[in-house]
């Protein structure tokens, strides 16, 4: 009865990811090439010292690192502030909530489409730019700025995702708290530094864990604006991964990579969980402490 | 020949060393009340489940209309059942709820709408007949669980504590509501309640169990007479019925505090043969005040101070230390004393219970 | 109770905010207001405040739009991502809600071992698979097949997941007295179990639908057809066609945008609940 239940699910889960997932764990060993796979050996470690010598997966990975050293802060601070000040305004909550929710409901797709008008070199931002003085800026179409520049623009996306998130942990923070502190006349200051920060502490881990696995995943800003461009300064490791294995059908050296890249995403989730269940306990007890 | 037969049915759950059930032997006839009591966890309701197909019967059988029932289904066991927490379908209305279960049995939709019509007419939920569970009270819901479980015309009826989620007053209407419908609908019921008032008031028989152990099987009126133990006696009645730690000495009953009992020699030699000493038990009703009782028990007279007054005002209880215990007395309106008032009392012979002091069983006399 | 001095500092914030939404929203605004003209004039507004604005209401006022909507295959590529979507709601509801009903209340052998590996499952990047289930497919000869797009989609660990933890709290009574009114199991999950979890089924609905329209690589690998594209790469094979003006490109993006503008007006709560509860629960 339960196996009715669950057998179809099983059957697409083995399919589609037990099986892939071997599969991609066996051809990480092999120089499977789709296009003749009679020629296929197995290479054991060679794919993954390849990767690794690898200009352009190297490179990937350090557009990566410096695409999260800039969008973390920028996101996540970004949308920690606009929460406050939301939570705060006493006028406007519902427009303001909305306003700042909008980018995330268009899809990276329609963002990045919109985008590569806004940075054009004739476009509007440079228009606004030449307003206040500032020379016309080349953008996507330099190894320089495009790979911060689509930082900018996937902070600007996704950011009142995790302002809602921010919003909702705020409203979880005991008002008491505040009172309390006001009894003991602490400055706005104090209040945020020692009550609003630590009680959203585990939601800032959450927040900023997420936007670097978001990071990590990036593929459709690049592909959209600038082909992995100029002198792949945007390339990513799935955009890697993508080219390699479906387009050069080099399925053996793509699956190292995918093994590769799993395992920095799995490693930065297996964290966020451990952080998380800290949390829950604290949690736990929060609720425990109410209800008495 | 008996419609539902119980033969040794045991329940143990896979993981534990003891049964949830033991030796569970009962015969119940055609159209009868049965009412299954006990405290929490005694196995009540796991029986109540065995029956219903619900749970798994670990050992025994179990025979429904002759056929052994142990592997059939729930569905095809010919019972009908209403649930603790009502377990109405929560986005159907009340005609749908009550339908639903002959609408499943294909029975033809003319002859669903005349049963629905029946049974919302006889349960008076005619108002509510479109409003979903959640607009209803609890005791709305209650009839609507009745009713789903009357149109089916199936021979058994279980309920599994149908009442303990309603107030104390629309408890005693649909206590009685549900003894008309029994009567009028003649199917055989097994009624499961942690409440011995109900059980009392509503069964024919009453099978009283205790730690997954049926302790006694009986009518009303024979449980609360000739209880067979400690517990079943200290189950059945309110308030409950006193108990003293007694011994025998000379020929007399000798509380712990000194006080003593003239009984018949013939009574005390039987007692003396279960040991020295014993339980002695008596109900509140039969501790008495009037100069009636006063005069014939004479020589037996107590006395004790009020200490608590519980007022109902036909029947009222007052509360005294007597014989090592708190001891509660159930008089009438004319006898009512105050706190801190002198009483003499004395305790009916006949009506007093014995026990082993060890086994808790009643001590024949 | 405010003082009035804070009062007078909520009000200043109040207008800071605007300002900063009106600064953080330009490029929706440009993209709105642009969308109704001819490149001509968004060349010629670019240097003025007149980008912001959309131009005056006259004959040619949804030149953009109705050239779009007529002379490109937009429209099927929208039909195309609604069927796509349907068909994954339904066949992720049946086949994820039916594994969460399983695991939340039947038993079977090892369930709560695959409990756990369900969850495992959850931390798996897809990018990580999607090679393989590429050459699956095309193995199959299911590329440009609505088939070959859907197969993979189907299962959703996160989903099972969802659906066990809401069935996990339905009541055992109900399913009970539905068997003494002759309710199969199967029948059961249909007719009660998914009508008692509205919500949850609402979420994964929701959820699946904003999955699919805003997918890009996986549609992008299965369909090469342009009868099949999905909108996002309808969206894309529009815009790089040359014949394609800034102001229609402004007007696609500006169409692909409102039915999930739809769908989050309508189903805001659910969305906000997902959206803080990823928050709360995992974070």
């Amino acid at each position: 009865m339960g196996m009715a239940f669950f057998g179809p699910a099983l059957i697409l889960l083995t399919l589609f990811l037990f099986l892939s997932m071997i599969l991609t764990l066996v051809f990480s060993f092999t120089d499977f090439f789709a296009l003749n796979p009679s020629l296929t050996h197995f290479t054991w470690l060679d794919n993954y010292f390849q990767v690794f010598k690898d200009d352009d997966f190297r490179q990937a990975f350090a557009n990566t690192v410096k695409f999260v050293i800039i969008i973390v802060p920028l996101q996540g601070l970004g949308a920690l502030g606009l929460a406050i000040l939301i939570n705060k305004v006493t006028y406007c909550k519902a427009y303001f909530k909305v306003a700042f929710f909008i980018p995330v409901v268009m899809s990276l797709a329609v963002v990045s489409t919109l985008w590569v008008q806004i940075y054009s070199p004739e476009g509007i931002l440079n228009s606004i730019l030449a307003h206040i003085g500032i020379n016309a800026q080349p953008f996507i179409n330099s190894a320089d700025q495009a790979l911060p520049s689509i930082a900018i623009m996937s902070a600007w996306q996704g950011v009142g995702y995790q302002m809602l998130i921010f919003l909702g942990g705020l409203q979880q923070i005991n008002p008491a708290l505040y009172e309390a502190a006001e009894m003991d006349h602490a400055s706005s200051w104090q209040k945020f530094k020692d009550i609003t920060l630590p009680e959203l502490k585990p939601l800032c881990i959450f927040v900023l864990i997420t936007i670097t696995i978001g990071a990590f995943r990036m593929l459709v800003q690049p592909m959209v604006m600038t082909g992995g461009g100029p002198s792949h300064s945007t390339y990513t490791m799935v955009y890697d991964i993508y080219e390699t294995g479906t387009v050069n059908w080099e399925i053996g050296l793509a699956s190292t990579m995918a093994i590769v890249f799993a395992f920095f995403v799995m490693i930065l989730t297996v964290i966020q969980t451990i952080l998380t269940k800290d949390k829950e306990g604290k949690k736990h007890v929060n609720k425990k402490a109410k209800t008495n | 020949m008996s419609f539902i037969e119980l033969k040794k049915v045991c329940k143990q759950y896979p993981g534990t060393d003891k049964k949830a059930v033991t030796d569970f032997d009962l015969e119940i006839n055609e159209k009868e009340f049965i009412a299954f009591v006990g405290p929490s966890g005694c196995g009540k309701s796991t029986t109540l489940r065995m029956i219903a197909g619900f749970e798994e019967i670990t050992s025994g059988d179990l025979y429904i209309d002759g056929k052994r029932m142990n592997e059939v289904a729930p569905r095809d066991r010919g019972i009908s059942m209403v649930f603790q927490n009502y377990a109405l379908y929560p986005h159907m209305t009340v005609e749908k709820n009550i339908g639903y279960g002959l609408k499943n049995m294909k029975v033809p939709a003319d002859e669903i709408k005349k049963k629905v019509d029946w049974a919302i007419d006889i349960l008076g939920l005619e108002e509510y007949r479109n409003r979903k569970p959640k607009n209803l009270s609890g005791g709305q819901r209650q009839r609507v669980a009745l009713g789903r479980a009357i149109v089916k015309d199936q021979k058994v009826f279980l309920m599994d504590e149908p009442l303990s989620n309603l107030d104390a007053k629309l408890r005693v209407s649909m206590r009685n509501e549900i003894s008309k419908l029994h009567r009028s609908l003649g199917s055989t019921t097994i009624y499961v309640t942690h409440d011995q008032v109900e059980a009392m008031t509503m069964a024919d028989r009453i099978v009283i169990m205790k730690a997954g152990v049926v302790q006694q099987v009986g009518k009303p009126m024979e449980l609360y007479e000739k209880p067979v133990n400690k517990f079943v006696a200290g189950f059945i009645g309110s308030p409950q019925m006193n108990f003293y730690d007694v011994s025998i000495e000379d020929g007399q009953i000798v509380f712990s505090d000194g006080n003593r009992l003239t009984m018949k020699p013939e009574i005390t030699e039987k007692l003396k043969k279960h040991g020295k000493r014993m339980t002695l038990g008596i109900r509140g009703e039969d501790i008495k005040f009037d100069p009636q009782n006063l005069d014939i028990y004479k020589e037996n007279k107590m006395q004790a101070v009020v200490d608590n007054t519980e007022i109902m005002g036909n029947e009222n209880n007052l509360y005294f230390e007597f014989g090592g215990a708190v001891s509660i007395a159930r008089v009438s309106k004319y006898e009512l004393c105050k706190v801190g008032d002198k009483m003499e009392f004395v305790f009916v012979p006949h009506r007093m219970h014995f026990f082993d002091i060890d086994t808790e069983e009643a001590i024949e006399l | 109770m405010l003082t009035k001095k804070q009062k007078r500092i909520n009000i200043i914030l109040v207008i800071i905010m605007i300002v900063m939404s009106l600064f953080f929203l330009f490029p929706v605004i440009w993209m709105l207001a642009n969308s109704f003209k001819t490149d001509a004039a968004i060349t010629r507004d670019m240097n003025s405040l007149a980008a912001f604005i959309p131009p005056a209401l006259n004959g040619s006022f949804f030149d953009n739009y109705i050239t779009i909507l007529t002379n490109t295959s937009f429209l099927r590529y929208m039909a195309n991502t609604l069927l796509y979507a349907a068909v994954l709601i339904v066949l992720g509801i049946i086949v994820n809600g039916l594994a969460g009903y399983a695991l939340a209340k039947i038993n079977f052998p090892f369930k709560e071992r695959w409990l756990l590996i369900i969850m495992l499952l959850m931390i798996v990047p897809m990018e990580t698979i999607i090679t393989i289930h590429f050459l699956f497919i095309a193995k199959l000869g299911l590329l440009n097949n609505i088939i070959g797009y859907v197969l993979p989609m189907i299962v959703n660990p996160f989903n099972i997941f969802l659906f066990r933890q809401v069935f996990v709290s339905l009541p055992d009574d109900v399913y009970e007295a539905a068997q003494l009114d002759f309710c199969s199991p199967v029948k059961y999950f249909f007719t009660m179990v998914l009508p008692m979890s509205k919500s949850v089924v609402a979420t994964v609905s929701v959820f699946t639908f904003l999955n699919v329209w805003n997918d890009y690589l996986w549609p992008s690998l299965v369909f090469t057809s342009s009868d099949l594209l999905t909108a996002q790469i309808g969206l894309n094979a529009i815009t790089s066609n040359d014949n394609t003006t800034m102001g229609q490109t402004l007007a696609v993006i500006t169409l692909v945008t409102i039915p999930v503008i739809i769908i989050y007006a309508l189903f805001s709560k659910q969305i906000v609940e997902g959206v803080v509860s990823t928050g709360s629960k995992e974070g």
